[in-house]
């Protein structure tokens, strides 16, 4: 079975990590033991487009929800960056420095973003959706925001 | 940097340093490539210089692989899938550089080029910048 | 099993370095999925696709392909039947026997008032082709 929700628009294969869950901008945690790990989705890396600069808050920084915690800086954009939760961060990804692009080529796995030790986990694990709800959520977006998608 | 005399530098004859862009049609980073391209072989290096479609490269054109492998090739990439450093490599063309819009874009950061047909003045600012670095190479290259 | 898009409508143009030409099949390719049928085309790049690039490859299987080609080596179209199938339409943008022969060119910025008068002209044939070929499909 696959770890993913996926849909094609166009010619794209969009796909939502299952088990992971998400803010309505498209930000992503998985848990792990002791802390989340954070990430952009599939559909907010094709729409920003190809990544030219991730900016980062520094290990150690405390974050609350909906607070900024970086920028994703693309060719035609810059998309900021909102917290999912509450936390310290443990650990910023230092390969996005040198690699951009992994964000692009994988959002769910080594274009991870930041690691998190939450403060308010069972709280603010109320506030985020599940993989189905986000995909539900991607393909009403597809239906009014496609021409966003970034072509080839 | 503005045009440049034949004159100067001894050249193999025959030989010229063939720069192909990637032209991804999808993206204004591919434009610029294409952009980059076009001033380089009839602006900064005319008469040294030369280009070919990435399509012939990669469908097996025999004129066209023969170009590739008998003279250096410098390639222009728009994005991360680098389709022309790979395939050129992949042909067995003689790849001496290759170069990514997005690097010039990194030392750029004020541009952001946001129009693919025709390049707004961020893209084409960006593609000459490019033009200049790619330029500079095409010397390194004959001088070998 | 993943869902498959709309009525949409493939459109591979060839790069066209080489000539006047070739920028101009890929300015009418531009204009097409920008201004004149932007809901209803996709376009595939070309050198993606003869390399093998997946979603470029998956789309061409299952869905109609225009192919615009600026010169008589045909990159598009016979890359498209190789790899796909038959295109539902194909242009050529050079004719040979009008041509004096591909004048070599530069950006689609620097295009003469004539050359863009050819590129939507040819923009608008790309058009027909695709409501053509929805029509077939209804």
């Amino acid at each position: 079975m696959s770890e993913y929700l996926k849909t094609v628009f166009d010619k794209f294969e969009l796909r939502v990590r299952k088990g992971y869950y998400y803010t309505e901008d498209g930000l992503w945690i998985s848990m792990e033991e002791g802390r989340v790990r954070v990430g952009v989705s599939d559909y907010v890396q094709r729409t920003g487009g190809d990544v030219a600069f991730v900016g980062l808050v520094k290990q150690g920084s405390t974050i609350e929800r909906q607070g900024e915690f970086g920028t994703l800086e693309t060719a035609k954009t810059t998309v900021s960056l909102l917290s999912p939760m509450s936390g310290t961060v443990e650990e910023a990804n230092g390969r996005l420095v040198e690699k951009p692009e992994l964000v692009n080529s994988d959002p769910y796995g080594e274009g991870w973003l930041v690691t998190l030790a939450p403060r308010k986990l069972e709280n603010e694990l109320k506030t985020l959706m599940s993989a189905d709800g986000y995909f539900e959520l991607m393909l009403k977006k597809l239906e009014t925001e496609h021409g966003k998608l970034e072509s080839r | 940097m503005g045009n440049w005399s034949l004159g100067r530098m001894k050249v193999a004859k025959h030989k010229k340093v063939v720069v192909i862009p990637c032209s991804g049609i999808g993206k204004a980073l591919g434009s610029v490539s294409r952009e980059a391209t076009y001033e380089v072989i009839e602006d900064f290096r005319k008469g040294v210089t030369d280009t070919t479609c990435l399509a012939l490269i990669v469908s097996g054109n025999e004129e066209t692989l023969q170009l590739v492998k008998n003279n250096k090739c410098i390639t222009i990439d728009g994005c991360p899938l680098q389709c022309a450093a790979k395939n050129v490599k992949l042909a067995g063309g003689d790849l001496a550089a290759s170069f990514r819009v997005v690097d010039t874009l990194r030392e750029n950061r004020r541009l952001k080029p946001k129009t693919v047909t025709f390049l707004d003045q961020d893209g084409q600012e960006l593609a000459h910048l490019l033009a200049e670095q790619v330029a500079e190479k095409v010397d390194e290259l004959l001088r070998k | 099993m993943v869902d498959l898009p709309e009525r949409k409508v493939g459109i591979i143009s060839c790069s066209g370095e080489g000539c006047l030409e070739g920028t101009i099949s890929r300015v009418a390719t531009r204009l097409v999925l920008e201004k004149l049928r932007p809901e209803e085309t996709v376009t595939i790049c070309l050198p993606l696709f003869l390399a093998g690039g997946g979603e470029e490859r998956a789309f061409a299987k299952y869905y109609p392909i225009i192919t615009v080609d600026g010169c008589d080596k045909l990159c598009a179209k016979v890359g498209t039947e190789r790899y796909s199938g038959k295109p539902a339409g194909s242009i050529v943008v050079a004719d040979p026997a009008k041509s004096h022969g591909c004048s070599r060119l530069r950006s689609p910025r620097e295009l003469d008032s004539k050359s863009l008068a050819l590129a939507e002209k040819v923009a608008e044939r790309i058009a027909q082709e695709v409501d053509e070929v929805l029509e077939h499909w209804r």
